[in-house]
């Protein structure tokens, strides 16, 4: 029996297959989906999102020329303007939803799947998974690169900028995410959990 | 017609984090046996929690969108600029797709949901047995789009901090970019508290 999460009806099913997405025949809700994905290529996406969050982090995202002088901003370094500027709880949320979330993303999926991997339940794999579950709406790495081709364009019109190595790290870290989110839908991630030894 | 059988009728709870059917032992909440969530039948205080704060968005709504959200300063101007006047500069610039893109993110997405909610609410509280597949398709839009209004607020984050030149161009933050913030966070909780399923309740009652 499978429950509806989204309008409660109760679904029978005999068996299902090992990469099947199923339905809900009334509000068609996603109920069910495991895509038969190998574990090592989740724990690849894991560690490439990894690397590209270092490379994200660790170099400017645009550069902003004027008198012959470059200005150049980082990651966090759009965060700290906010907060030097007195806007400490706006600054906070920017650092959360572009920073914070993508790396507690990143780390405890590698943590966990390593683990399942030697067939071994990581401690804390419950409570990782819910916390995952609860962090999942508030990751906005999408939302944050959309908004750096905004910023250059309304830059654009007075001054030269460009865009930075940063930058195409951070898209890709985009891509990566949700590549790694959809490789490891959650029926899949609980049947590797079932496969593994406390 | 078939009839339609739900999980409420037959004693059967879903984990809303983990999604597993789980056989409810009591009225009273207990926790998920797969990932240890709390376990309810229906989110609880659901209508009460996401009325306020839909409230409290729409009621921010207003500033976040009068009030400036940063300030420009070069040798040519000395400039307040709100949301709207912000997508009113980039069309005159003539980035049009960026306009549109800011303007249906910033002040059409915000609103979408606001309504969106007010109306599956209300649909909620008179029972309505009409529209519940549309009503439901809306409120997975709200859910989804929700995010994307942080748009402007990533964008003042990195103008402010770019354009830091003395003598030449400096840009503030101004309160506005606080108050549409709230917006933001205050919608997507209270969607995140919505519980979908008193959509359809209305349906098995009999």
């Amino acid at each position: 029996m499978i429950v509806c999460h989204a309008c409660d009806l109760a679904h029978r099913f005999d068996r299902i297959a090992a990469s099947a997405r199923v339905r809900c025949v009334r509000c068609r809700a996603e109920l069910y989906r495991t895509n038969a994905a190998n574990i090592d290529s989740a724990i690849a996406l894991a560690a490439t999102a990894l690397v590209l969050f270092v490379i994200a982090n660790a170099y400017p995202l645009i550069a902003l020329k004027v008198n012959g002088a470059t200005r150049v901003v980082t990651l966090t370094g759009a965060a700290l303007g906010l907060y030097d500027q007195g806007y400490a709880t706006v600054a906070v949320l920017v650092v959360f939803t572009a920073v914070l979330v993508p790396l507690v993303q990143i780390l405890s999926f590698l943590y966990m799947l390593v683990a399942l991997r030697a067939k071994r339940r990581a401690p804390g794999l419950k409570l990782l998974f819910r916390t995952l579950g609860a962090l999942r709406p508030w990751g906005m790495a999408e939302v944050f690169i959309l908004a750096s081709l905004v910023a250059m364009v309304k830059l654009s019109a007075d001054a030269e900028v460009a865009p930075r190595i940063a930058l195409a790290a951070y898209g890709l870290l985009m891509f990566t995410l949700t590549a790694l989110t959809s490789i490891a839908p959650v029926e899949q991630f609980w049947q590797w959990v079932g496969g593994a030894r406390e | 017609m078939t009839t339609l059988v739900t999980g409420r009728s037959l004693g059967l709870w879903v984990c809303t984090r983990c999604r597993a059917t789980v056989r409810s032992i009591g009225p009273e909440s207990s926790r998920c046996p797969r990932c240890r969530a709390p376990l309810h039948a229906r989110k609880p205080h659901s209508i009460g929690t996401t009325a306020a704060l839909a409230i409290t968005a729409a009621l921010l709504y207003i500033p976040a969108n009068l009030l400036p959200v940063m300030h420009t300063k070069t040798f040519f101007t000395d400039e307040d600029d709100t949301i709207m006047s912000g997508v009113i500069s980039l069309a005159h610039q003539g980035s049009w797709p960026i306009a549109v893109l800011v303007f249906f993110a910033s002040i059409v997405v915000p609103l979408l949901k606001l309504v969106g909610l007010g109306e599956i609410l209300y649909a909620v509280l008179r029972k309505s047995v009409r529209y519940t597949k549309q009503r439901s398709r809306l409120f997975r839009i709200v859910e989804f789009i929700g995010r994307w209004s942080m748009l402007d607020v990533f964008a003042v984050s990195i103008l402010v901090t770019l354009v830091q030149i003395q003598s030449l161009a400096t840009i503030q933050v101004r309160p506005g970019a606080l108050a549409f913030a709230a917006v933001v966070v205050l919608t997507m909780l209270a969607a995140q508290s919505f519980d979908e399923r008193l959509l359809w309740d209305t349906h098995s009652d009999g």
